[in-house]
C-alpha cells in the first residue's frame, strides 16, 4: 500500500470514528450532585468484613473517586462517589492476617453486580407465574407492618419465621431478639456444607459446641481426614496463613502433613503423602492410629494397607506435636458423629488440645438458639422472612423445599440478588451489601483468640436499598403495638456493650471410653449403584452462593481448570475401561434422578467414585449462573445424621452412563489436567 | 496498477472493519453473549459482563490513532473569564489541586457557595439553582488527560509545590470562556519542562 492509501484509509477510520462519537451516551445521561468530601484521585483503605463465608476475614477496601450508576430520588443517573475499587486482607485483622482468598477477592463484585436489585419490589400477581413491581419503602414497610399486625391480632405469633444462615454475629443476635420480643421461634438456619455435626462432637469430646482452630503453625505432623482447610473448608485463609508457617517456618525440620481422602482435592495435593480410603470409614483408620483399633481390622474396612496404617501411626506417635483435622466429605456421613469423634480421639492420644501444635477454641461469643429447616418444611409459617440463603436450590430436590415454600401465604426476602428461593418472595427488601453498611462478625475459628470486629459503611450506598436489621427494627416499631427495649438503629445496637445473653448449654464432655466404628449407610444398592457420588465445595462458587460472580465463574478450578461448566471427575483408568473419554456427556443416576455433565479424567479419584463440583446448575441467579451446568445436590438422597438432622452429602450412590460425544461447549478447560497420581489401594472393582 | 493498488486499500480496509467486528463479539468461553436475546442489558445499555473495553467501536479507534478534540463540547456555557477577570482563583474550585494527583471538576454544590448570593437573577444561574435544588449536577465533558495506553501518572500537588504556574499547561484561563485543549501535553512537552526546572527525567517519575 502506498502513502496515498493509508491516508485515505486512515481519513476512512477517522471519519467512522467521529460519526460513531455523535450521539455518544455519555452526554445524554443524568449526572448527580458529587459527594462534598471526595479528595479527586486521593485513595484511601477503610475496614470490613469479608461476606461470602462464615470465616468473618477482615478486609480493607480502596475507596477512591469515581463515576457509579446510582437511584436517586427513584431516578437512575450517574454520582461521582467514593467508590470502593479494590478488596485485600485487613493486616490489623486476627483471622485474615493481611490475606484474602480468591472468593473474597471477588467480594467487590457484589456491590456492582448489574443485575442487582436496587428497590424494593412486589409480586405483580400469582407466584411464580407474574414478575414484581417497583414500590416505595414507605408502602413495602406499611404492607409488612398490615401483615405482622394481622397475625399479632390473631394471637398467631408464632407462625413468622427467619431463615437465614449459620453463624456468628451480632446481627443474627439482633434478629434474634426481635423474633424473641414478638413471640416468634428463633431464627431458623440452613446451610448445606454445614459442620455442625463436628461442632456437636467436639461439645462431646471437650465441652466446646464450635469448630477448633488450628496451630499448624507449631504442629510437626498433621493428619486430615477429608477437610479442604487450604480451600474451603473453615477459616481457609486463617489456616492457608499457618500452613504456610508451618512448611516455611519452622527452622531446620519441614513439618509432615497426611492426608486421607478419597479424592485429590486442592489441600489433598499439597500434602507430602496422600492416603486412599474408602469413603465412611476414615474414622476407623483415625482409631487405629490411635492405637483403639488394630491396624488389620482397620486395613480391612478402610482400603489401606496394614503397613502404611502401622508407618502413619509411629510417626504420628513420634513426631509430635501431632494434630488430626476432619472435615468435609468424612462429615458428611451418616456415621458423621462417630468420624468426628474418632479424630477427636486421635487429637486427644496426642495430648495436643489446647497445646501448642494442636487444635484449640477460642472463648466461644454466646451461640444464637437456632432452629434447622426441617421444622419449616413440616410446619409452614404463615410469614417467612428470608435472608441470605438459598435452600431451593441447595437441598436435595427429595426435600421437597419449594413445594414447602409455595405454601406459605407470605413470605419475605432480603436478598439482593433473584434466585431460586427469593424468587418465591412476595415481598423484596433488598439489604445493602456489606460495603454500604454496618457490619460485624465473631468468628469461631481461625484464631486462638475471640477476635469479633464491627465495621461502618465503606461508601454510600449505590440504590435504593437499606440495611436489613435496620428495616426489621423500624418494622417493630410502627406495628399496633411496638416492640419496646429495642435500639434504633443497627449502629446503635453494635456500639452497645453485648449483652451476657445466656449461653446455650453444651452438653459435658464424655468420659473417654472405646468408641465402636459406626457403619456409614450409602443410599443406593452397591450392585445397582456402583459408584460412591461425592459432591465438593468449589473453590470459586463455594456451595452456588456466588455463582452470580464472574470473577468466579472465569476462575479455573486449582486441580481441574474447569470454569464457567459442570463436569464429572472419573477415575482415568476406570474410565478408559468404559470406554469413556475427556469431555464424553455422562448420564450419573441415582435413587433420586440423574443429571449429565461432560466427563473429566482424573488419576486423582478413586475408581469407585465420581465427584461433582457444587455451584452451577441454577435455573433463576442473575445472567451469570443462570442454565449453566447442572446441580449435583438435586440427586442426592435426603440422608440425615441422626445426631444433628444436618444433611449427610456423601451417602449417595450412583451408576453412570455415557450418554453422547464431546461437544465444544459443555466442558470448558483453562489448561491440562490433574497431574498428580495417587496409588489407589481400594475400589478397583474387584469388590462389586 | 493504481487500480489494483485502491482494490488492495478497499479490500484492507474491509478486513480492517470485520476483524475488528468480529473482536468484538470474543468473550471468554461460556460468558454470556452480546447478541443474546435473553440477556438483560445493563442501563446504559452497555456490556452485559465487567469489561474494560471501550464504551463503543468509535471511541477504541479514537484512542487508538490518539485523536482527541481541542474544542470540547460541555453542557454549559461556563466562563473562565468572567470568574477569573471577578477576582477568583484557580484552586477556589479546583480543590484538589494542591493537595492530590488530580484538580477535579467542581460539583455544582461548589458553584452555589457563591451563586446562592451572587448573580441570583441571571438566567443561567437560576438554571443551576434549580438543577441543584433537584440535585442534579453537570455532565462535564473532560478537556485534559492522558490516554491510559501512556501510562502515565500524573500528580498535580508536586507540580504546584513546585511553583509551575496553572497556565504553563492548561493555556492562560482568563481569555477562555468554556476551557479548551490549548496546549498539547505530549511527552515532549513534558520533558522539556522538566529539563528546564531540572527537574526528574527519569521513566518512572511519570510512567508506571
Amino acid at each position: 500500500m502506498d502513502r496515498r492509501n493509508f491516508i485515505k484509509l486512515t481519513a476512512i477510520t477517522g471519519t467512522s470514528a467521529a460519526l460513531t462519537a455523535c450521539g455518544s451516551p455519555e452526554n445524554q445521561i443524568i449526572r448527580f450532585i458529587p459527594e462534598d468530601d471526595l479528595a479527586p484521585g486521593v485513595a484511601t483503605w477503610k475496614p470490613s468484613i469479608c461476606p461470602l463465608c462464615s470465616a468473618g476475614c477482615g478486609v480493607i477496601a480502596r475507596v477512591m473517586d469515581g463515576d457509579a450508576e446510582v437511584f436517586r430520588n427513584g431516578q437512575a443517573g450517574v454520582i461521582r462517589m467514593g467508590l470502593a475499587k479494590k478488596l485485600e486482607g485487613n493486616p490489623e485483622d486476627a483471622i485474615s492476617q493481611g490475606k484474602l482468598c480468591a472468593r473474597g477477592q471477588a467480594a467487590i463484585q457484589v456491590t456492582y453486580h448489574p443485575d442487582r436489585i436496587g428497590n424494593p419490589r412486589i409480586l405483580a400477581g400469582l407466584r411464580g407465574q407474574s414478575g414484581y413491581s417497583d414500590l416505595t419503602w414507605a408502602d413495602a414497610i406499611k404492607g409488612l407492618i398490615a401483615q405482622l399486625d394481622k397475625l399479632a391480632a390473631a394471637n398467631d405469633h408464632g407462625s413468622v419465621a427467619f431463615l437465614t444462615r449459620p453463624g456468628h454475629s451480632r446481627r443474627l443476635e439482633l434478629i434474634a431478639d426481635i423474633l424473641q420480643r414478638f413471640g416468634a421461634k428463633p431464627p431458623v438456619t440452613y446451610e448445606l456444607f454445614s459442620d455442625d455435626v463436628l461442632r456437636q462432637a467436639n461439645a462431646i469430646s471437650f465441652g466446646s459446641h464450635q469448630l477448633p482452630t488450628y496451630d499448624l503453625a507449631n504442629a510437626r505432623y498433621v493428619i486430615s481426614f477429608g477437610a479442604d482447610f487450604l480451600g474451603t473448608w473453615n477459616s481457609a485463609v486463617a489456616h492457608s496463613a499457618a500452613y504456610g508457617r508451618m512448611r516455611q517456618g519452622q527452622k531446620g525440620m519441614r513439618p509432615k502433613f497426611v492426608h486421607v481422602d478419597a479424592r485429590l482435592s486442592q489441600t489433598a495435593a499439597n500434602a507430602d503423602e496422600f492416603v486412599a480410603c474408602r469413603p465412611g470409614t476414615e474414622g476407623l483408620l483415625a482409631l487405629a492410629i490411635a492405637g483403639d483399633e488394630t491396624p488389620q481390622k482397620a486395613s480391612e474396612r478402610t482400603g489401606v494397607p496394614v503397613a502404611t496404617i502401622e508407618r502413619i501411626k509411629r510417626e504420628f506417635a513420634t513426631f509430635g506435636p501431632s494434630m488430626a483435622i476432619i472435615g468435609g466429605a468424612p462429615l458428611a456421613h451418616t456415621n458423621g458423629l462417630f468420624q468426628a469423634s474418632a479424630v477427636n480421639r486421635l487429637n486427644e492420644v496426642a495430648k495436643t488440645v489446647n497445646q501448642p501444635g494442636g487444635i484449640s477454641f477460642a472463648t466461644a461469643s454466646s451461640r444464637v438458639p437456632t432452629r434447622p429447616l426441617k421444622e419449616i418444611l413440616d410446619n409452614p409459617p404463615k410469614l417467612l422472612f428470608i435472608d441470605g440463603v438459598n435452600p431451593v436450590f441447595g437441598s436435595p430436590g427429595a426435600w421437597k423445599v419449594a413445594d414447602a415454600l409455595n405454601k406459605i401465604p407470605f413470605i419475605v426476602s432480603f436478598g439482593s440478588f433473584i434466585d431460586e428461593t427469593s424468587a418465591l418472595a412476595n415481598l423484596i427488601l433488598p439489604d445493602h451489601s456489606f460495603l454500604e453498611s454496618w457490619v460485624d462478625a465473631a468468628p469461631e475459628s481461625g484464631s486462638a483468640k475471640a477476635a469479633p470486629s464491627k465495621f461502618g459503611p465503606v461508601m454510600r450506598p449505590l440504590y435504593d436499598t437499606r440495611s436489613t436489621p435496620d428495616v426489621l427494627l423500624e418494622v417493630a416499631k410502627g406495628l399496633v403495638k411496638p416492640l419496646t427495649g429495642l435500639p434504633n438503629t443497627f449502629e446503635e445496637y453494635l456500639n452497645q456493650e453485648a449483652k451476657a445473653s445466656k449461653p446455650v448449654p453444651s452438653p459435658k464432655p464424655q468420659a473417654p471410653g472405646p468408641l465402636q466404628f459406626a457403619e456409614p449407610v450409602f443410599d443406593g444398592d452397591a450392585s445397582q449403584f456402583p459408584y460412591h457420588f461425592m459432591p465438593y465445595a468449589s473453590q470459586g462458587l463455594y456451595d452456588g452462593s456466588l455463582a452470580h460472580l464472574p470473577w468466579l465463574q472465569e476462575m479455573p478450578d486449582p486441580m481441574t481448570s474447569g470454569m464457567w461448566c459442570s463436569w464429572v471427575e472419573i477415575n482415568e483408568q476406570k474410565a478408559r475401561e468404559l470406554g469413556i473419554e475427556q469431555g464424553d456427556l455422562i448420564e450419573i443416576t441415582s435413587t433420586q434422578g440423574s443429571v449429565r455433565a461432560p466427563a473429566f479424567l482424573n488419576p486423582g479419584i478413586a475408581p469407585d467414585a465420581v465427584a461433582m463440583p457444587v455451584g452451577q446448575g441454577h435455573t433463576n441467579f442473575t445472567r451469570y449462573a443462570t442454565n449453566r451446568g447442572v446441580n449435583p445436590i438435586s440427586i442426592l438422597a435426603p440422608a440425615t445424621i441422626a445426631e444433628t438432622g444436618t444433611l449427610a452429602w456423601s451417602a449417595t450412590r450412583v451408576k453412570i452412563a455415557r450418554v453422547g460425544d464431546p461437544d465444544r461447549e459443555s466442558l470448558i478447560l483453562f489448561g491440562g489436567a490433574t497431574r498428580e497420581r495417587p496409588d489407589w489401594t481400594h475400589g478397583r472393582g474387584d469388590e462389586h | 496498477m493504481v487500480q489494483a493498488s485502491k482494490r488492495a486499500a478497499l479490500l484492507l480496509a474491509a478486513a480492517v472493519l470485520l476483524i475488528a467486528t468480529a473482536a468484538c463479539q470474543l468473550t471468554s468461553p461460556g460468558q454470556p453473549q452480546w447478541n443474546d436475546p435473553s440477556v438483560p442489558r445493563s442501563r446504559w445499555g452497555t456490556a452485559p459482563v465487567f469489561t474494560p473495553a471501550r464504551a463503543s467501536f468509535g471511541q477504541a479507534v479514537r484512542e487508538f490513532i490518539g485523536r482527541r478534540p481541542t474544542e470540547v463540547a460541555q453542557p454549559f456555557p461556563f466562563s473562565h473569564q468572567i470568574h477569573l477577570s471577578k477576582g477568583a482563583v484557580c484552586t477556589d474550585c479546583h480543590t484538589g489541586v494542591e493537595t492530590g494527583p488530580r484538580a477535579g471538576i467542581p460539583g455544582l454544590n461548589t458553584c452555589m457557595i457563591c451563586h446562592s448570593q451572587i448573580a441570583t437573577d441571571k438566567p443561567l444561574i437560576q438554571q443551576i439553582t434549580k438543577m441543584q435544588e433537584q440535585g442534579l449536577d453537570m455532565n462535564w465533558n473532560r478537556v485534559y488527560s492522558y490516554f491510559p495506553e501512556s501510562h502515565v501518572r500524573f500528580e498535580h500537588a508536586p507540580h504546584i509545590r513546585a511553583k509551575v504556574e496553572c497556565s504553563n499547561c492548561h493555556g492562560t484561563q482568563i481569555e477562555q470562556t468554556v476551557a479548551r485543549r490549548a496546549v498539547d501535553m505530549d511527552m515532549g512537552f513534558c520533558v522539556n519542562c522538566h529539563k528546564q526546572k531540572q527537574a526528574s527525567n527519569d521513566c518512572l517519575t511519570c510512567h508506571y
